[in-house]
Parts: structure tokens; C-alpha cells; sequence
């Protein structure tokens, strides 16, 4: 997929006279010599929904976190400026650290265990016969395919109180003692605990596949080389694949941390933010204070926050890839 | 626009199985048996299948056995009421009818604005290009959920709630950046020799798009039309806020809703899930083969 235009994309302005070299060669976009009409008409459906859709709620969403918004504005109309009191109130609201807190430890707690079981799947993947590999990547498939509402669904059904079978087994197992009763999302820590399965059972799939797709295309010499160096297993894995992996690695984590940052239907089908609000990230308080307690400028401003934390973390990855420059 | 978190979605597929015919043969040379590693891949594909097999092993168990303290591993005898009585609750129909009206529309509409966008942005130069480049990746990495609230907002005040046309452009919008950027690299990989030809030949621009670009990049947009079915298809929260009459509701959204309020009937729940599951993960495994012709002929340089 990786396609080359790299001494064409240097300068994006479009000459303006219909001269065109042509020569014995002609220069590789022909496309040079048109005007700017055609590409205008074809760019503006695009453009149009993408600034309504997009840009427009964008500026829209910075505009009310600085209103007073609530049900009063919504009927009538009209809301008030308020400056930056919906940000004060949600900095001194006594639920914004622990979810910032629990936002970030949950994200990272999910990236982490997503990198680690998914990179040690794909090397797994290259050590075992084909029909192995093709059957653990089916399995994987099917589980990433699952729509996030019915996994989440299975989810509740497997952890049912009385009738749920993780619950049958683990009374069986007669460590644990009877837990045939036991309801997992009455209590903040294991509500968090079943979500995390939950969303690692659904993650690691796209991180295994596509590490072991960035593996598989490694070549052979390399690992020949190293052997014939006496290098072995781990030795090999640190000093040929991961360098390999790399960017492959980069991208895979980054959106991990995007999706996980942003996690929301899992948490909210199976826990609402409860037991006390004790599950309550910054997606799910940005949704509560907006469309529970009608408070629209204070969930605004949640929503803002949230986003210029994801900005400043994946900050970095960005300029990477702007900078690069090949791609554009 | 809860999906913009899928977006590698159809590429890393596309990638996993462009690898394995390569790595194949590398393997044969390289592979030692390994005992070890078969056992804890079995086991791991245990694990992983086990949540399917108990949703495939429930729904197909009689209704009356599913409430039971000792869950049985087979269903016996097996029985298909959980999807009969699916079928016939309330308001499932006529949810799994809206469900396929808006996915159809979202594939129709941003496959249409995705290939002449990217059209115009891969074989024009103008003004202004990079920028806009840049904006749709940067685009992608707004939390979907964070666009919520005003757009809520701004479909109220516009009437638009309770309206597929509503509902169809928020997911167009959803998918448009990341099928710009996929279908982008189908017509890099087109050599500009094609439409000089076509032009000395004395085609017209529009002539061009439609039957010179439209069956080369057709591959691209199989894939993108993919992607956009799965977000539309599987997205709940975007449906949840915006469709308040229950009529309106879409698959998800009413599945939502029946397990809340109809806690107890876990059998038509979870045949329900599967008759809604069961198209994506079809399309998911149909496309890894599709995908594969796709992605080597968008990877072939002009």
C-alpha cells in the first residue's frame, strides 16, 4: 500500500499556466497543465459534508464549553456566555482527578496488556504449522469481527449472576468458594475487571494479526544471518524483529491508545459509570453531564479536556507522521 | 461516530493476509517442531473461541433450558425458538429493516464522495492539497464521542433528529477521512500513461473518472465500501442519542434496550446478537480474500 509520490508532493500549488514540458518525456502528472475547476467540483460533496458533519460541530463544541447550556438554553435558544465557568466547575468538581485517574490507568493498564499478549501471539504465530496459524487466526477473526454492542451483550450473559457460566465454573472450581450469586459489576474494581477482559478478548486480535503480518515480512536472510552469528531465540527477537517492527509497532500502539482513551459502549452497556460512578471515565462523564443532566456546556468542556489530553499524547506520533513527508 | 476507532480496520486485514503466503514459505525452510508452542496456541484458541461458542451454544438451546443453575455445554436437544421468538418481539423487524436502509445508504453515499474526492486530491494539483491531506488524517483522531454533543445540538435545532438523513450523514462523515486515505493509494498506484492515453483518445474528465479510474480502483472501493458498512452497521451510540422514537430505532440500539428492559429472556437476546453479528462477521471473513487482490494490485507501483 505504500505508494510513492514523494517528488510531487513538495509544493501543492497548482501552476497556472497551460504550458506544459512536452518533451520526449512527459512529466508524470499531465494533470498539471488543468485547472482548478474539476478537482473543486469532485473535492465538494466531500468537503461539504465533512465541514457540516465535522468542522462546523467542532467549532460548535468549543463555543458551548464556554455557555451556560442546560435544558433552559435547549428549548429557547438562547444560552449565555460564562466564560470559563464550566471549566472551573469541572476542575473543582470532586470527580474529575479520580477519572482522570482512572481514565489513565485503564488506558494504559488495556495498552499494555494488549501490546504484550498480542506482540507474544504473533511470535507465537511464527513458530507453529500452518494449519495451527490458520486456525488461531480464524478464532482471532471471528472475536474481532464481533460487533462491540454484542460482544458486550455476550459479556453480560457470561457474567450473570445465578445463570452466568463464569460463574458456574468458578464455583467448580471450589478455590473461590460459591460463586453462583456473585454480581461482577456491584463492585467497582471487578465491573472494571470484566470490562478489561472484554475489551482486551476484542483488541488483541488486531494487534496480533497485524504484528504477525509485519513479521511475516521480514525476510529470512536476516534471521539466517543471525543465526550463523549464534544469536538465538529472545537475542534474535530483540536485535532482527523488533527494529523490523518498529514503525509497525508505533502505529499499532498509538491507536491503542487512541481506542482505549476513548472507550465507551462496553462501559456504558455494562456499567453505566456505576456502581457510584466508580467506573466513570472521561468519555462516560462527558455523556453523563451532557445527556443525563442536561448540562450541554459542562459535558462541552469534558469533551475538550479529553481531547487536548489525547492531543498531548499522541502529540508526538503526529508530528512524526507529518514530518515524514513521504506519505503526503 | 463511535467507530472512528476501527479505522485499520480493512487495511490490517488486508496486511495479514498479503503476509501469510510469504511467510509460509519462509517457514517451511525455518521451522523446528515445536511442541510448546502448538499446546499454548491451543490454548489460546480455546479462550478465545469461548465466548462465541457460549453465545452460538445458547442461542440455539430451548428456552427453557437457558435459565438453568448447571449451564450444559451442547445444546440438547437443539432447538431454533430463541430465533423464532427474536423474530417475532416487538419492534425487531422493523429495527433490523432500519438497521440495513442506513447501512446501505452510508456505503451508497461515501463511496460516491470518497472516489471523487480522492480522485481530485491524487490526479489534480491545486491549491491548497497538502493542507487538506492534512486535515483528514488529523480529522481522524477527534474522539467521535467528543463531536456528540453539539452535534446533537445542532440536529435538534435543525429538526434533523428522529432522521435517517441525520444519521446517514454523521456516519458518512464518520468514514469519509479514513476511505479518502485508503482509496488515495489505489489511484497513486495508477500510471498517469493511462489517462494521457485516454485524453489523446479525446475523453472527457468526467468520461475518465467513470470508465477509466472507476474499474481500476475497484478493489479500493470494495474495501472502503466494507469499512463503512461495518461503522454504520455496528455503531450504537451515535443511533442511541439521535433516535429517540422507538420505532426508528436501529439494530443495535434496540438490542440495547431489549436487555434492559427485558432482562431476564436471555435466549431471544442472544439469538438476536447473532442475526446481527452474523453479517459483519461474514463480510469480515469474505473480505480477507477479497482484500487480498485489492491490496497487492494498490500496492503495485505505475
Amino acid at each position: 500500500m505504500s505508494s510513492d509520490t514523494s517528488q510531487m508532493n513538495a509544493r501543492g500549488i497548482a501552476p497556472t499556466g497551460a504550458d506544459a514540458g512536452r518533451g520526449s518525456h512527459p512529466p508524470r502528472g499531465s494533470a498539471r497543465r488543468r485547472r482548478w475547476v474539476a478537482p473543486v467540483i469532485l473535492m465538494a460533496p466531500a468537503m461539504v459534508v465533512l465541514a457540516v458533519i465535522l468542522g462546523y460541530p467542532l467549532v460548535r463544541l468549543v463555543l458551548n464549553s464556554f455557555q451556560d447550556f442546560g435544558l433552559h438554553a435547549l428549548f429557547t435558544g438562547q444560552n449565555e456566555w460564562i466564560g470559563i465557568a464550566n471549566y472551573t466547575a469541572i476542575f473543582t468538581d470532586s470527580d474529575f482527578l479520580p477519572v482522570i485517574g482512572r481514565t489513565l490507568v485503564f488506558t494504559l493498564g488495556l495498552c499494555v496488556a494488549c501490546m504484550v499478549i498480542g506482540m507474544a501471539m504473533a511470535q507465537l504465530m511464527t513458530r507453529v504449522g500452518g494449519f495451527t496459524r490458520m486456525l488461531l487466526s480464524f478464532i482471532l477473526i471471528l472475536a474481532w469481527a464481533l460487533p462491540t454492542v454484542s460482544s458486550t451483550l455476550v459479556w453480560q450473559w457470561l457474567f450473570q449472576p445465578l445463570y452466568g457460566v463464569f460463574n458456574w465454573v468458578i464455583t467448580r472450581l471450589g478455590v473461590f468458594g460459591d460463586y453462583t450469586e456473585h454480581s461482577w459489576t456491584s463492585e467497582p474494581f471487578q465491573a472494571f475487571a470484566i470490562v478489561f477482559i472484554l475489551i482486551v478478548w476484542q483488541a488483541v486480535p488486531f494487534v496480533a494479526l497485524t504484528l504477525y503480518a509485519g513479521q511475516s515480512q521480514i525476510s529470512s536472510d536476516y534471521y539466517e544471518a543471525a543465526m550463523l552469528d549464534g544469536a538465538t531465540g529472545w537475542r534474535i527477537y530483540r536485535s532482527v524483529t523488533l527494529p523490523f517492527l518498529r514503525p509497525v509497532l508505533y502505529l499499532v500502539a498509538i491507536l491503542q491508545v487512541i481506542w482505549h482513551f476513548n472507550t465507551f459502549n462496553q462501559l456504558w452497556i455494562l456499567t453505566q459509570g456505576g456502581p457510584n460512578g466508580k467506573t466513570t471515565t472521561l468519555s462516560i462523564w462527558s455523556f453523563q453531564k451532557a445527556f443525563a443532566s442536561n448540562s450541554f456546556g459542562q459535558g462541552s468542556a469534558i469533551a475538550i479536556v479529553t481531547a487536548l489530553m489525547l492531543m498531548v499524547i499522541t502529540f508526538f506520533y503526529i508530528r512524526r507522521l507529518v514530518h515524514s513527508g513521504e506519505k503526503l | 461516530m463511535t467507530t472512528t476507532a476501527q479505522p485499520a480496520t480493512a487495511a490490517g486485514t488486508a496486511e495479514v493476509v498479503g503476509g501469510t503466503a510469504r511467510g509460509e514459505v519462509r517457514r517451511r525452510r525455518r521451522r523446528a517442531k515445536n511442541p510448546g508452542s502448538h499446546l499454548l496456541v491451543y490454548v489460546l484458541c480455546v479462550i478465545w473461541i469461548f465466548p462465541i461458542y457460549w453465545m452460538l451454544n445458547t442461542s440455539f438451546k430451548a428456552p427453557a433450558d437457558i435459565l438453568s443453575t448447571t449451564p450444559a455445554f451442547l445444546p440438547s436437544p437443539p432447538s431454533i425458538q430463541n430465533y423464532i421468538d427474536a423474530f417475532t418481539k416487538a419492534g425487531f423487524i422493523s429495527s433490523l429493516l432500519n438497521s440495513l436502509g442506513v447501512t446501505l445508504a452510508t456505503v451508497v453515499v461515501s463511496i460516491a464522495l470518497g472516489f471523487l474526492a480522492s480522485a481530485a486530491l491524487t490526479k489534480f494539483r491545486f491549491f491548497g492539497r497538502r493542507a487538506i491531506l492534512i486535515t483528514i488524517i488529523c480529522v481522524q483522531m477527534i474522539p467521535g464521542t467528543a463531536l456528540l454533543i453539539p452535534l446533537f445540538l445542532s440536529f435538534k435545532s435543525l429538526g434533523l433528529l428522529n432522521n435517517y438523513a441525520g444519521i446517514v450523514l454523521a456516519y458518512v462523515a464518520t468514514v469519509l477521512p479514513f476511505s479518502i486515505w485508503v482509496l488515495r493509494s489505489f489511484f497513486l498506484a495508477l500510471p498517469d500513461e493511462i489517462e494521457e492515453a485516454a485524453k489523446v483518445d479525446g475523453a472527457s474528465t468526467w468520461r475518465i473518472l467513470r470508465s477509466i479510474y472507476l474499474p481500476l480502483v475497484l478493489p479500493g472501493l470494495i474495501s472502503t465500501s466494507v469499512f463503512a458498512f461495518i461503522n454504520a452497521w455496528n455503531d450504537y451510540i451515535t443511533a442511541y442519542v439521535m433516535l429517540e422514537d422507538q420505532s426508528k430505532y436501529t439494530l443495535p440500539v434496540w438490542l440495547v434496550s431489549f436487555s434492559t428492559n427485558e432482562g431476564t429472556d436471555y435466549g431471544g437476546l442472544i439469538a438476536a446478537s447473532v442475526i446481527f453479528s452474523l453479517p459483519v462477521v461474514i463480510f469480515f471473513v469474505l473480505v480477507q480474500r477479497n482484500l487480498v487482490s485489492g491490496m497487492s494490485a494498490g500496492a503495485v507501483k505505475g
